[in-house]
């Protein structure tokens, strides 16, 4: 089912509680209307009751029914009945006092045949026990017909007025909610090629403003992996041309003639180092992709980092003795993780320090067991990078040195970018800081389960 | 030593028969899953070489078959696609490896060469021997005409894998494996180096060169005719 929109759902209880504020003021009003009346009601027979009574005791029985008429015609809707102790009816005033009327003493409020009637039973002689009983009946009709008219006119106030705070609440709700339309308008413009587009967060009422600034900051988001995954696009093209057209030039231009068998054994090595070059991108490539999918799933092995570790420095030590260059390692800790994975990661960092570490530099590689975490670094002496390349470097075919050449190098600028993919789908992050003289990868790896 | 390979890619199928008899291997080639099969089910073959996607029938399905005919024949799989599902599914099948495309052939050479090496139990040697170059795997002790040669250890087991696979050229992710037991893809030029370096120590000295660069493709160990 459709949900309701906002501007209706608003008016709708804006409507409500009009409703129910005017019904309750309405409610309050014609019971205190009521009570008034019956208290009138109450003075009035009270009054007359004395008069009547006087009429009965004090006259001389011959002159009773005179006095009763006399005292009754002053008031034109008053009946008057008269029952004897025995229950007997004596007297009655007019033939219109229905037969069957309330026994219990004090005021009651009858109906009947389409009149309304208040009643007050009473003694004759209150102080005697055995006395006839007065039944006076007021008929309170036109009160009733002003009370129902006036719980008609409530009725329909309470209608009329949650009928027109419904309308006012759509129409106050619609203009309220304007800041969500140019929102709703700003998102419905927006498409890959206008990645761009932002709301104005200093126009929007407070209340949106956060959400404003969340949809401003998604967008850029948005725009920053958008931009960066079609760079990537590109990059494979750049990467893969050079290689390509080395190929095809190299190979027509072999065949162009005949010539002396070496020279055909050189142009086949020539082409397989491209290719083997390509072979590797492409890897790294899917290695990667892999990963953009999340099928990268690690295995849990025990794994002490420091053997780890020690091992990749073994690898490397004649890399290092090279280049002449230190490498060590400090701490130590315990971890899940693939091993396999993990050891491809710090590789990559230890390839990279290597390749940027002038002569007579070093390498440390540090484990610190935390808490919560683990934190490998790699780090290595040699030139700062510039703080603002450093998000950068994680980024595919990126190079800290743009006089690199596309495609004559062996790196392809992807092994950061690998490293970043595994630590991340061991739950981990790394990042990259710098200053003068050293740079250092940190990895977290949590420890988990 | 006869192979069957099943490919269905005329190119593929045609290039890795010709590269396998040119490294001495009696080798057969089919292009479909029921034919393939037929003739794995026959027992004739010390190896499998199978690709994943067949016209018929599924290298799976011939593994499958393979194994519930009680066969031991070691299989290889070359798949295009390296989901790890696929992997896992391979290895529960009873595949013996797998090789991803794009692969190099030196690599699947020398792959062909360990699963048939499986089979048969190596001699227990002492030493490993190549022209005048001897290495004593009890003492640890390498010579070279008769003159004690000092390694690292990681050299000395450098040495012994390319002495005991004399002939056979190496890839470098293999020695990269084998040696230091680093199994993934790497850019890095640490087995240029450490072949560097232990040429400085076994070759250089003397007259004839024993370890080789075969360009683009490995390392091998071998004497060669001055």
């Amino acid at each position: 089912m459709r949900r309701l929109s906002l501007s209706s759902r608003l008016a709708l209880l804006f409507a409500a509680c009009t409703a129910v504020v005017s019904l309750f003021a309405g409610v309050l009003f014609s019971r205190a209307s009521e009570a008034h009346f019956i208290e009138l009601d109450q003075q009035l027979l009270d009054g007359k009751l004395i008069g009547l009574r006087r009429a009965l005791q004090d006259v001389q029985p011959a002159q009773r029914e005179a006095r009763l008429a006399d005292e009754l015609s002053r008031q034109a809707d008053l009946a008057l009945r008269i029952t004897g102790s025995d229950g007997q009816r004596w007297y009655d005033s007019s033939t219109q006092i229905p037969t069957e009327l309330p026994k219990q003493s004090g005021l009651s409020t009858i109906s009947h045949d389409g009149a309304d009637y208040r009643v007050l039973n009473a003694p004759l002689y209150p102080d005697k026990s055995d006395t006839p009983q007065l039944t006076l009946l007021l008929d309170i009709t036109h009160h009733q017909h002003f009370l129902q008219r006036m719980q008609h006119l409530i009725w329909l106030t309470v209608g009329l007025s949650a009928l027109a705070t419904a309308l006012l609440g759509a129409w106050a709700a619609r203009s309220g909610l304007r800041p969500l339309r140019r929102m709703s308008a700003v998102a419905r413009g927006i498409s890959a090629q206008s990645l761009n587009a932002r709301l104005p967060e200093a126009q929007m009422p407070p209340e949106l403003a956060e959400m404003a600034h969340s949809f401003n900051a998604m967008l850029g988001r948005l725009d920053d992996s958008f931009q960066r995954l079609s760079a990537f696009s590109a990059d494979i093209a750049h990467e893969l041309r050079t290689p390509l057209s080395n190929l095809l030039t190299h190979t027509q231009v072999t065949l162009t003639r005949p010539r002396p068998l070496e020279d055909y054994r050189e142009a086949l090595h020539s082409n397989l180092e491209e290719l083997q070059w390509m072979a590797q991108l492409v890897n790294d490539m899917l290695y990667l992709a892999k990963a953009d999918h999340g099928l990268l799933m690690p295995k849990r092995e025990a794994l002490e980092l420091a053997d780890e570790s020690d091992v990749l420095l073994e690898f490397f030590a004649p890399l290092a003795e090279d280049a002449g260059v230190t490498l060590s390692r400090q701490g130590h800790a315990r971890i899940k993780g693939d091993r396999s994975m993990l050891r491809r990661a710090l590789s990559n960092l230890l390839d990279n320090a290597l390749r940027f570490t002038p002569v007579a530099g070093s390498v440390r590689l540090s484990i610190d067991d935390k808490p919560h975490a683990v934190q490998v670094s790699v780090e290595n002496s040699g030139e700062e990078i510039s703080a603002e390349l450093l998000p950068r470097l994680f980024d595919r075919f990126y190079r800290a040195d743009p006089a690199r050449q596309e495609g004559s190098s062996e790196h392809a600028g992807l092994g950061l970018a690998i490293t970043q993919s595994i630590v991340r789908a061991h739950g981990g992050q790394i990042h990259c800081e710098s200053a003068t003289g050293w740079t250092r990868f940190v990895i977290e790896l949590p420890k988990g389960a | 030593m006869k192979l069957l390979i099943v490919e269905d890619q005329p190119k593929t199928g045609h290039y890795l028969r010709q590269g396998l008899t040119e490294a001495g291997f009696n080798t057969e080639l089919v292009a479909d899953g029921n034919s393939g099969q037929q003739l794995a089910l026959s027992g004739d073959y010390a190896l499998l070489i199978l690709d994943v996607m067949l016209p018929g029938r599924s290298g799976w399905q011939i593994l499958n078959a393979v194994r519930s005919a009680g066969l031991d024949t070691p299989v290889l799989f070359l798949t295009a696609k390296d989901a790890v599902e696929d992997r896992v599914h391979g290895l529960e099948l009873g595949a013996d490896d797998y090789l991803v495309k794009p692969f190099a052939f030196s690599e699947l050479l020398a792959r062909v060469r360990s699963l048939l090496r499986r089979g048969s139990a190596a001699p227990q040697e002492t030493s490993l021997q190549l022209a005048d170059l001897r290495l004593d795997l009890i003492r640890r002790r390498v010579e070279r005409s008769g003159q004690r040669i000092d390694l690292t250890a990681k050299e000395f087991a450098l040495l012994e894998m390319l002495l005991r696979r004399q002939g056979e050229v190496l890839p470098k992710s293999l020695i990269a494996s084998q040696v230091w037991d680093m199994n993934f893809d790497s850019d890095t030029n640490v087995i240029e180096v450490a072949i560097r370096r232990l040429r400085l120590k076994i070759d250089d000295d003397f007259p004839n060169k024993l370890i080789h660069t075969v360009r683009g493709m490995g390392y091998v160990l071998e004497e060669r005719p001055a």
